[in-house]
Formats: structure tokens, C-alpha cells, sequence
């Protein structure tokens, strides 16, 4: 596949962000220039504080750029309305947060349904099988009827990622999606978000520490204060990774 | 949206202190408001409903008689035939009775007052026997030829009993005094203001006494069904009166004792009539209806900031929370209207029930009370001229009251809700507060 053939997914041009702290200002991007095509499996690498989940907020239209351009399936996201970008968010774009950020008086099945509601294109069963299907994947359907301050993080870890992939969004950010799963239960849910790649050709960006994870993708940006370092691709940020950990 | 009703059901399940404190506080003061209102209407009821009934119709034809031009008697002569045309002229009439008036000095062996002097048929009567509450005698003896109906104050004042003799002294137009014995049949409770003014003869009695014809009375009063129907009975017998020959005073929105000074003053002389409704006759207590009022008012209003303060309170520590889950739903992709239908229905919700639950018991106390025959101090009974309290409880108001505390309480409860709908989903989401 030549992902040069396709118009990007994600276009990002000179993007700034700064945070206002009263007086301070703390500026988390410095000029990020990055693209993603339909079908890539990406990786953001770096430190803590290097602000890879500022450049998935922006990505996912839940924050604005201080200055630059955020392009997300073709459309400069500064041009959409609000009703616009809430419509992206819903029918576009999955995430997956990096604190979970399920509904608490909510149960795991109606957590993960709810996107299928305010999609309104199923009916109840179908939102029923694919939501059970879901669950099933991610190993919970036990878990159904519980809320999710009955469950561990990484139980909640799981629901957060059931109800990115419930819509089957052309796009899934995901923040450190395995950043509370033991070993096994996060190879099982890289496998399972490669597997919609391959299958579906669902376009991933994911930022993580995590060299095993970095190992499925076809490319690991790296971002280090704010900036991006460059763009390697698995076996290379692998090599990178050993190098500067020694 | 289905699942908006239940997140908003559940958000107030979940939290169910906050719920039910704040459900408390808007029953709490709709609980109140009901009673106040209750007692405010009550007492208002009451009022009326005995000075209608012993003081005036809801419609009256008086008038009066002058011999000279200085020199007038609160009469109407002739009063068959006017009530003749009366009954014809007013279909929305429920009774109609006669009353004589008259300003006597009642004597006993040991003191004496002046007070109003009405002459009634008790047969003739059924308003009164609703109002007055009999303590000793009956209302039927007035039936029988010089007899008297005290209050129990006056009977107090008098120190006489049922069927001791008191004189009722009337000074007459030739200025003369006419005097005549009458024997205590009844005393009643008293009944406020009334009952420091007022006795009762039968009309037989008020007629001898002021040497009147038996076709003489004060007023002719109109009891309606339906109280709304005074300005138009009023207005229509202004006019058919008029076409009837009689001659008509000017309106004057007055007690008929306080016209005397003016109609003295006027060159005419013979019969006039005046026709008067139940507002101009009581309007010298009406200002108590009006502080009344305005007293309900005031409470009703301190009360509602008190209770919007506290909503306001409550809601807003708990916004941390729920700033988070309107960032999330956002970031989600539910629509900022969507967002807030929901919490709109989460207040709506808890205001409907809060007002509802406080309704019912409003109403619970208001029956309670008058269930419980609870007597009111001196001072208001005066006023409210009864001396047990009552509240009535208009259907209408109740669900005015409501209405308006929800719509208050809702209005105060969405602030929050729509400051943080406004937010950037990040920084909703990420909200420390
Ligand atoms: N809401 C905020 N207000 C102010 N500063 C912020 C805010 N969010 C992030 N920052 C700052 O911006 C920079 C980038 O933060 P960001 O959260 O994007 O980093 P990160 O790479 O996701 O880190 P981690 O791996 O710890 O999640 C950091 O210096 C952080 O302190
Ligand atoms: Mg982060």
C-alpha cells in the first residue's frame, strides 16, 4: 500500500499550543508538522510532558490550536462550527482517554452504547450484538450490568476502548491505551486494534511508552518538548528505545 | 433519547443525599407557600363569608328616605315590589332577603352599648345559619316577636343569659327615643369585628321599634351564585330600577352609615335607592385583606431567595463532577443541546417532584389544621372576623405555586450545567474545582 496515494487523514501544519497559566505561559507544542493516511498504524513516542496528549486533543477536535492548522478526514477543523465538530467527534473519530472518562451512573453496557445512540443508526438489537460483540473482545462481558467504579482500571481501561471502537470510526486516538493493562491483557487489545486495521483499515494513532506496542506500528513519531524529532519506523525506534535507554 | 432520561434519573439517584436535600428544600418551601396561601385565602374566605352574610349581600339595594332635606332614615319603602323586580331582573340570584338597619343603645340592669341593629326573618335566612355558630339559645327563637340575638361578648358586656330581658333604645327622626324590651333568644360566637357592633331582631321588632310600615326596610340583599356576576347584576340594576321609576343615588362605594353626612347635605327629599356591592360595604376592613397580601407576599419572597441561595449552593459544589461528565459526553459527541435537554430535565424532574411531594404536604397540614379546630388570638379573629382558624386551598394557585418554584429552582440549577456545556470538552473534562 502506497499511503501516499490517498489524501491524508490527519494533516497537521505548524501547529502551536500554548497553555495560559495566569501569567505563565507553558508551551506544550512548538510547531508540529505531521501527516497520517487512511489505514496507518502510528505511534506518538515520547517523555512525559513531551505533549502527545495535547497533540491527540487536537487531533480529536476536543481542543483547539493556538496557531497552525489541524486538518481531521479533509476539513480544517479552526472552519467547523461547534454542532460541526461535535458531528466529527461522533461519526469520525474514537478516543480513547488517557483517564478513562467513562459516565459513572452509567454501566459498562450502556457506557459503551451511548455513542450508538447518539448516532441513531441502529436499532436497539443491533446496538445490542455489536455492543455485546464489543465487550466479548475486550473481555468483560461478564461486566455488563457493573458501573465502572466497580471495576479495576484496567477493566475501565477496557470499557474506554469498547466505546472508542463501538462506531467503527474511520479514526481511533488512543492516549496510552495500555497503560494500565498487564502484559497479557495489553497484547490482547493491541491485537484486537490491529486487527480492525487489517480488517477494516481503521486508521490508529496511539501514544506510548510502551516498546511492545511500538512494535505493531508502521511508524513511531517521536515528540520530545514539544516537537517532533522524526518519524521512524518500528525496528528503528526499537533500536532508538535500546540505544538511549543504555 | 431515552438514555437522557436515564442518565438524568440516574445522576439523581446516584446522588442521593444531594437529590434529596435539595428535593427537600423545594418541598419544604412549597409545603409553605401552600400554606400560606391556605391561610391567607382562608382568612380571607372567612371574612367574607361573614361579613357577606351578616353585614351585606354580595349585591345590595338600599337607599334612603328623607321627610325634610336635613333629615334622612337608611330605609326602602315599598321593598315587596322591589324585590319583585329584583328576582325578575337578576336570574344569577341565589336568595334573596331583607334586612332592617338600624343604631340602637342596648340597656341591661348592669351597663350598655350602641351597636348596629339588623332585623332579620330568620326563616328567610339561610346564609346565617351557616356563619353563626350558636353557644346558647337558638336562632330559631328569633322567630317569636321581640327577641334578640347577642354575640358573646356583648352578652359578657351586658352580664345577661339567655332568656334575661334587655331594652333597645333608638332615637327616632322626631328625635324622640322609641324603646322596646326584647328577651335574649341566642347568643353566638363571636365573629370578630362583627361581633362588637352587631345584635339581631327579628325585623317585626326593628319595625315597631322605629314605628316603620310593614312594606319598610333597610336594604334588600342579593346573594349570587357566583360572586364574579356583582359588577354585571350591579350595573343591570342601575339600569332597569332606573327604567322602573325608582329614583338612584350616585354610586358611592361606601358603607351605607358613612353616607348619612352627605346625603343630609343634598336638597331632595322622598325615597332614593342605592345600590352597593359587598366591597363597598366592608371596604372600612378591606386593608386588612390588603396587608394581608402584601404580608404573604414578602414571606413568600424571602423565602424563595432563601431557597434559590441554597439550590444555588448545593448545585454549585457539585459542579466539579459534573463539569467532568458534560466534557466527556461532549468529547463523546453528544451536542451541547442534547447536554443540556438533559440536565434541563434532571431539574425539571426535581422540581416537579420536589414542589409535587411539598404540595401534598402543604395540603396535609392545611386539613390538619382545620381538622384540628385550632382558635386564633383575639386580634386576628377580629379581623378575620371567626375565631377558628381556616384554610382554604385553591386548586389553581397550588399549581401556580408549583410551577413557579420549578421553573425558579430549574432556572438557578442550569447555570452550572450551561457554563460547563459552553467549555471546551478538554477543559470540561479536566475540570478541578
Ligand atoms: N491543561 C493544562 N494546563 C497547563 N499546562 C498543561 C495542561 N495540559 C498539559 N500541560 C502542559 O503541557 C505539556 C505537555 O503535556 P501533555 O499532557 O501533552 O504531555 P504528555 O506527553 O501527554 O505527558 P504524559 O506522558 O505524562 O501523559 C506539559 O508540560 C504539561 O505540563
Ligand atoms: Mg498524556
Amino acid at each position: 500500500m502506497n499511503p501516499a496515494a490517498k489524501a491524508p487523514i490527519v494533516s497537521i501544519t505548524n501547529v502551536t499550543k500554548d497553555y495560559n497559566l495566569g501569567k505563565v505561559v507553558v508551551p506544550a507544542l512548538r510547531g508540529v508538522d505531521l501527516q497520517v493516511h487512511p489505514g496507518e498504524f502510528i505511534s506518538i513516542a515520547g517523555p512525559s510532558g513531551s505533549g502527545k496528549t495535547t497533540l491527540l486533543n487536537l487531533i480529536g477536535c476536543v481542543d483547539t490550536a493556538t496557531t497552525g492548522v489541524v486538518s481531521v478526514a479533509g476539513q480544517d477543523t479552526k472552519q467547523l462550527s461547534e454542532r460541526q465538530l461535535t458531528n466529527l467527534r461522533l461519526h469520525t473519530i474514537g478516543f480513547i482517554f488517557q483517564s478513562f472518562n467513562l459516565v459513572s451512573v452509567l454501566t459498562v453496557f450502556q457506557n459503551v452504547e451511548f455513542p450508538l445512540l447518539l448516532q441513531r443508526k441502529l436499532d436497539k438489537a443491533q446496538r445490542r450484538e455489536r455492543v455485546m460483540q464489543l465487550l466479548e473482545q475486550v473481555g468483560l462481558a461478564g461486566h455488563a450490568k457493573h458501573r465502572p467504579n466497580e471495576l479495576s482500571g484496567g477493566q475501565r481501561q477496557r470499557v474506554a476502548v469498547a466505546r472508542a471502537l463501538v462506531t467503527r470510526p474511520q479514526l481511533v486516538l488512543a492516549d496510552e491505551p495500555t497503560a494500565n493493562l498487564d502484559s497479557v491483557t495489553g497484547q490482547h487489545i493491541i491485537d484486537l486494534m490491529k486487527e480492525l486495521n487489517q480488517k477494516e483499515g481503521t486508521t490508529f494513532i496511539f501514544s506510548t511508552h510502551d516498546a511492545k506496542v511500538m512494535n505493531h506500528a508502521n511508524a513511531v513519531w517521536r515528540l520530545a518538548d514539544g516537537k517532533i524529532l522524526d518519524r521512524l519506523s518500528a525496528s528503528e525506534a526499537q533500536r532508538a528505545m535500546a540505544v538511549g535507554g543504555h | 433519547m431515552l438514555q437522557l432520561l436515564l442518565i438524568a434519573f440516574r445522576n439523581l439517584g446516584t446522588h442521593r443525599r444531594r437529590t434529596l436535600l435539595l428535593g427537600g428544600a423545594i418541598a419544604g418551601v412549597t409545603a409553605l407557600l401552600v400554606v400560606l396561601m391556605g391561610l391567607s385565602t382562608g382568612m380571607k374566605d372567612t371574612m367574607l363569608r361573614s361579613a357577606t352574610t351578616l353585614a351585606t349581600g354580595h349585591v345590595n339595594v338600599g337607599g334612603f328616605y328623607k321627610v325634610t332635606a336635613g333629615q334622612s332614615a337608611p330605609v326602602v319603602t315599598g321593598y315587596p315590589k322591589v324585590i319583585e323586580q329584583v328576582r325578575k331582573d337578576v336570574p344569577e340570584l341565589d336568595y334573596i332577603v331583607q334586612r332592617g338597619r338600624g343604631w340602637v343603645k342596648v340597656v341591661s340592669e348592669v351597663g350598655s352599648s350602641q351597636v348596629g341593629l339588623g332585623g332579620i326573618d330568620v326563616e328567610a335566612e339561610p346564609g346565617i345559619r351557616k356563619v353563626l355558630q350558636i353557644k346558647e339559645g337558638s336562632l330559631d327563637g328569633l322567630k317569636e316577636r321581640d327577641t334578640v340575638l347577642l354575640f358573646e361578648k356583648q352578652a359578657k358586656r351586658l352580664e345577661v343569659k339567655v332568656g334575661d330581658t334587655v331594652t333597645l333604645s333608638a332615637p327616632t327622626l322626631r328625635g324622640t327615643n322609641n324603646t322596646v324590651d326584647v328577651r335574649v333568644a341566642a347568643i353566638a360566637a363571636n365573629v370578630g369585628l362583627m361581633s362588637d357592633f352587631n345584635i339581631f331582631v327579628p325585623n317585626s321588632t326593628l319595625r315597631s321599634l322605629y314605628q316603620l310600615k310593614d312594606d319598610t326596610t333597610g336594604a334588600i340583599y342579593l346573594y349570587l351564585k357566583d360572586v364574579a356576576q356583582v359588577p354585571a347584576v350591579q350595573a343591570r340594576l342601575r339600569q332597569t330600577l332606573a327604567a322602573a321609576g325608582h329614583e338612584l343615588m350616585d354610586n358611592d362605594p361606601r358603607a351605607f352609615w358613612m353616607k348619612f353626612e352627605v346625603v343630609n347635605r343634598e336638597g331632595w327629599t322622598g325615597q332614593k335607592l342605592d345600590i352597593t356591592n359587598w366591597e363597598d360595604e366592608i371596604s372600612f376592613i378591606n386593608w386588612t385583606l390588603t396587608a394581608l397580601n402584601g404580608l404573604t407576599g414578602v414571606l413568600i419572597f424571602v423565602l424563595l431567595v432563601i431557597i434559590c441561595v441554597g439550590i444555588m449552593n448545593t448545585l454549585w459544589i457539585a459542579i466539579r463532577e459534573r463539569t467532568r461528565e458534560i466534557g466527556t459526553l461532549r468529547a463523546i459527541g453528544m451536542q451541547r443541546t442534547r447536554v443540556l435537554a438533559m440536565f434541563v430535565f434532571e431539574a425539571l424532574t426535581l422540581g416537579f417532584l420536589g414542589t409535587l411531594a411539598g404540595a401534598v404536604i402543604g395540603l396535609a397540614v392545611c386539613l390538619g389544621i382545620n381538622a384540628a379546630d385550632i382558635s386564633v388570638p383575639e386580634v386576628v379573629a377580629v379581623f378575620i372576623m371567626s375565631e377558628k382558624l381556616n384554610l382554604a386551598v385553591n386548586a389553581g394557585s397550588v399549581v401556580g405555586a408549583m410551577l413557579f418554584i420549578t421553573a425558579c429552582t430549574t432556572a438557578i440549577s442550569l447555570i452550572p450545567s450551561f457554563l460547563a456545556a459552553r467549555m471546551k470538552p478538554v477543559t470540561a473534562m479536566h475540570h478541578i474545582g
